[in-house]
């Protein structure tokens, strides 16, 4: 599963593809820089608190990645706005092990989609940490999240467990077709 | 461990930031806003320091050892003002120095200039004011720790933002500078003026206790503050434009480490120590936060900071010599390891005497006795310093005061630069920023979309001009290190605000944000035109915050797609109108512009950068390269000034008094300003610097020039006399016998004190010709000229730093001064024989 990220960048130099911005969000603590380092390299890294951002560029069905990972501390998340403006794809990372703050989480989130510089971007849901016990499924997310609420946006729920690499091939499969689908990627 | 003194000092990075907290003095609370306060210019109350207090003992040791050979600046010539700036005053040492040979051992009439400490035992003023820790908390971001001696700002969280720095999850190290303004309050203004007050009382109250009276609240203490008023003797160092827009800047040296650590929750600490100072020279406490941060992961605890800010604090920086800003400039462009070394001595020789208890003071100076025989002075490490043991040593380097700061009982050796220009800040190095947006230009010429503030030289002009540019017309500039620690950015922030500056103009550290990131963008966004360093590339994804982008690790510059447009200023318009035949040679105006700017470098850039390419290839070091930016720049706000006159008939830039009676009187060569060849050479340069002065005026940096103009012409020598121009014209023009006659004339009947020799000096500095132009006086066809080219060859020889000049001198000029010396000696001989009894009384003495 993995290897198809590491070899995908080969493929992304051959046939030069077009490079979309993706914005990854969430709580503190919810798995996002556990994520972007497990698609760039393929490796699970023992991360720590990000101070400020991480970005990093991959390929995966031939399509470049530029993926934003924004530190989540309370404090620092009125930053996120800044990463708005250009961004195509928003991937919203939940601790489903983490009852207490899915409240937190789903303001947050609602708060990112109804800006008007995220209108037309494409939402990715990953319900992380499956593998902690008392984990919150998929629906339950859904549910939780209020995500039926969102009118004209297509969005997905896939159940990941970052450290394992588990849904993110998928999750990053749904993302793909979608966005070829996109008037703005030349797609059909 | 960390002990030995070679450590890890420099290795660090600065990265930097800059806030602006306004706050009260002392312990009181300061509310802290991001937004620079608009009031610049015009008030100059941000002197909140009082002036510096000298050292202790008071009295000036005259010559003792090397010293008493170099010094010898006659006595008048300190006092001040009246004497070296009125030219009626200055005519009548003429009649001193004349009678020629050398007045070697005239100890009556020169006396060692009190030396004064730029940083005094016992000043009020601490090295460090404040020492801050915070940490990135996992669950709330960045926290605020400890503040030592008192809280800096009620907000502690901007604080602690900023000495947290994107992904310094990272990296272990990280380093970071920001500023903190701090605006003077009413309080302190209210403190400022008490404290003058106080001084004045005193002044008036030691007048009438030397007129026998006696005040009842006379005491003790006034004996003290008495020092401080007795030396103020050189009053024009005290008046010297320094401050700028009000009070001075706060500057921050913060250290971060983050330490994996398996037994915390999410596997690390990120911790952060800070020393805010006022000092510029914030580098040299590096190591000492190396050590001290280290300490704080041990024992978290207040004390830790206490141990450090009374560490840094106890520093005795008190030998190290004020020097005025002539001397400065001197010093910064000189490679010579010894100008000025007779001034630390005489720290040193007041020093002893204080120790030893002697009352120099009672022995009336005289010129028969030698003085007292003292333990000598060596150079710090040299063999004799180190086999006696003395306690004071002069530096090796006289432009690095040698000192050391006692950290757990391990002597931390600090160098503290001498000579500190304006606008530079911390450390950092012109080279490198040169050609680290130099080299990618070279291998594939950058093309720039035009801009007439902008691109000066068309779609090819050198993208270090094109930041120049956009620092002289106030531009938005921002310097992007995405993945470099962020003390580089703030290194190349702190480098660009030196390199415009040139140490001449102001205003750009003021607004430099040697560090920052998105959360003080709506702040940043606020300021009219900024210097900032970033590492986040979401700044590239926003054309809308900057103007122009400087990105680090491409070596390229970005003009920003929605930069406003140049304005049509009255000023290019009326140059157009006036100069029909140069318009279409301006960029921008026209469409055949670009071809033609580019065609020609009107400017003289494209040659400037070649040749600052080349020092830097050829390992010219950095002095000198900062020499050269230096006088690029001086020749820009002198090309500016002669802009204002030729358009408008007048310039602040230049304060002058070409007209003064005293000259028109003696028939001095008048004329100012630059010197062109001729007048199409003129024209022609001021075509290609018209935008750019167009979008330079308005800015802060020439407001605040203005008013240093005019601030400096009140304590500057030889205000009838444009120095620059007269040198320039020597060097630059052809001159028949009676043109190069009347500017010798003048050289020589106006240069005579201290001052006036520095300020000749500074125009002919030691990196060019020196002073190969004035020589040539020696082989000038009029005997007069020659003569008097010569005796002011002996005052400069005579200088304390003009030594160094003469020393540089050619052979083949040295020879010329021996045969005039020779030949006026022998008509001397001649002449009194024939007229006996007419000697001048000078030159009885010296014989």
């Amino acid at each position: 599963m993995g290897a198809a990220f590491s070899m995908s960048s080969l493929f992304g130099k051959l046939f030069g593809s077009k490079e979309v911005r993706i914005l990854m969000l969430g709580l503190d603590a919810a798995g996002k820089t556990t994520i972007l380092y497990k698609l760039k390299l393929n490796q699970t890294m023992t991360t720590i608190p990000t101070v400020g951002f991480n970005v990093e560029t991959f390929t995966y069905k031939n399509i470049k990645f530029n993926m934003w990972d924004v530190g989540g501390q309370d404090k620092i998340r009125p930053l996120w706005r800044h990463y708005y403006s250009g961004t195509q794809g928003l991937v919203f990372v939940v601790d489903s092990s983490d009852h207490a703050r899915i409240d937190e989480a789903r303001t947050e989130l609602h708060r990112i989609i109804n800006d008007r510089e995220m209108a037309d971007c494409l939402l990715l849901v990953f319900a992380n940490k499956q593998d902690v016990a008392g984990a919150m499924k998929p629906h339950e997310i859904t549910e939780k999240l209020q995500l039926a609420k969102l009118k004209d946006k297509l969005w997905f729920v896939q159940p990941a467990i970052a450290t394992e690499g588990e849904g993110l091939t998928e999750g990053f499969g749904w993302l793909s077709d979608n966005i070829k689908k996109m008037p703005k990627y030349g797609g059909k | 461990m960390m002990a030995s003194t070679d450590q890890p000092v420099y290795i660090g990075r600065t990265n930097s930031i800059s806030a602006f907290v306004d706050d009260t003095s002392g312990g009181h609370r300061r509310s802290v806003s991001a937004i620079p306060t608009s009031r610049f210019a015009v008030d100059n109350t941000g002197k909140s320091q009082p002036p510096p207090r000298p050292p202790r003992s008071p009295q000036p040791v005259a010559g003792v050892g090397m010293a008493s050979n170099m010094d010898r600046i006659s006595d008048s010539s300190l006092k001040g003002k009246s004497a070296s700036t009125n030219t009626a005053a200055s005519s009548q040492h003429s009649s001193l120095s004349a009678p020629a040979p050398r007045p070697r051992y005239d100890r009556s009439l020169r006396r060692a200039r009190k030396p004064r400490s730029q940083y005094p035992r016992g000043g009020t003023e601490s090295h460090v004011e404040y020492i801050l820790v915070a940490s990135f908390d996992i669950d709330r971001g960045p926290i605020m720790e400890h503040q030592y001696p008192v809280a800096i700002t009620g907000d502690e969280h901007m604080l602690a933002e900023l000495m947290l720095p994107d992904q310094a999850h990272v990296r272990t190290q990280d380093w970071t500078v920001f500023f903190l303004h701090k605006d003077s309050s009413q309080e302190e203004d209210e403190a400022e003026r008490r404290a003058k007050e106080e001084r004045r009382a005193r002044r008036r109250r030691r007048r009438d206790r030397a007129k026998g009276i006696i005040h009842e609240s006379d005491d003790e203490d006034d004996d003290e503050g008495d020092f401080d008023d007795d030396w103020d003797d050189n009053e024009s160092t005290e008046s010297e434009p320094e401050g700028g827009e009000g009070a001075p800047l706060v500057y921050v040296l913060n250290l971060v480490n983050t330490k994996q650590d398996k037994t915390v929750k999410r596997g690390a600490v990120v911790k952060a120590m800070a020393i805010c100072t006022r000092h510029p020279f914030l580098h040299i406490y590096k190591p000492l936060l190396l050590l001290a941060l280290e300490e704080y992961f041990k024992s978290p605890a207040p004390e830790t900071l206490s141990m450090l800010f009374d560490a840094v604090n106890e520093m005795d920086l008190s030998l190290m010599p004020k020097l005025s800003l002539l001397e400065r400039g001197l010093l910064q462009a000189s490679d010579n390891k010894d100008l000025f070394v007779e001034k630390f001595e005489r720290m040193i020789q007041a020093r002893i005497a204080e120790e030893t208890g002697d009352d120099v003071a009672d022995q009336p100076l005289d010129a028969s006795r030698d003085p007292p025989k003292r333990p000598g002075i060596y150079r710090t490490g040299t063999k004799a310093h180190i086999e006696t043991q003395a306690t004071y040593a002069v530096p090796r380097d006289t432009h690095e005061f040698e000192s050391k700061v006692m950290y757990k009982g391990i002597p931390i050796p600090i160098k503290v630069p001498v000579a500190v220009m304006p606008e530079t800040v911390g450390d950092f190095s012109l080279i490198k920023l040169i050609q680290n947006f130099s080299d990618a230009h070279a291998k594939s010429p950058q093309t720039f979309p035009l801009h007439p503030h902008l691109t000066t030289n068309g779609p090819t002009t050198h993208p270090i001009i094109v930041l120049i540019n956009a620092l002289l017309t106030q531009k938005r500039v921002i310097f992007l290190g995405h993945n470099m620690p962020s003390g580089e950015v703030a290194e190349a922030v702190l480098a660009a605000c030196a390199l415009v500056s040139g140490g001449i103009l102001r205003g750009f550290t003021r607004h430099a944000f040697p560090y920052t990131d998105l959360t003080k963008i709506d702040d940043l966004l606020n300021v009219p035109g900024f210097i900032a360093g970033v590492t986040n590339p979401t700044f590239e994804l926003h054309p809308e915050w900057w103007d122009i982008l400087c990105d680090i690790p491409s070596g390229k510059i970005k003009i920003s797609s929605k930069i406003e447009a140049a304005p049509i200023t009255e000023g290019l318009v009326y140059f157009q109108q006036q100069n029909p035949t140069y318009a279409n040679l301006i960029n921008g105006t026209s469409s055949s512009s670009s071809s033609s700017s580019s065609a020609g470098d009107l400017t003289g850039d494209a040659a400037f950068m070649a040749d600052i390419l080349k020092s830097i290839s050829t390992r010219a070091g950095e002095r000198v390269v900062r020499a050269k930016w230096r006088e690029w720049v001086l020749k820009f706000t002198r090309i500016a000034a002669a802009f204002e006159e030729t358009v408008f008939g007048a310039s602040a830039l230049y304060v002058g008094s070409d007209e003064s009676e005293t000259n028109v009187a003696a028939g001095v060569s008048s004329g100012h300003g630059y010197v062109w060849v001729d007048e199409a050479t003129k024209a022609k340069e001021l075509a290609g610097n018209v935008t750019r002065i167009e979008g330079w005026r308005n800015t802060r940096s020439y407001y605040s020039f203005i008013q240093d103009v005019a601030q400096l012409y009140t304590v500057r020598p030889l205000k009838g006399l444009d120095l620059a121009h007269l040198h320039d014209r020597l060097r630059s023009q052809r001159l028949t016998p009676t043109q190069s006659k009347e500017i010798y004339d003048a050289l020589a009947k106006y240069v005579h004190t201290y001052d006036e020799i520095c300020l000749l000096l500074s125009v002919a500095p030691e990196s060019h010709a020196g002073l190969f132009y004035v020589a040539l006086g020696l082989f000038h066809k009029d005997r007069d000229v020659r003569i008097k080219t010569a005796e002011l060859l002996d005052r400069i020889a005579e200088h304390e730093a003009g030594q160094h000049w003469w020393r540089q001198l050619s052979r083949f000029e040295k020879l010329a001064y021996v045969r005039i010396k020779r030949e006026a000696e022998q008509e001397k001989m001649k002449g009194e024989n024939g007229l006996n009894g007419f000697t001048p009384v000078d030159t009885k003495r010296i014989s």
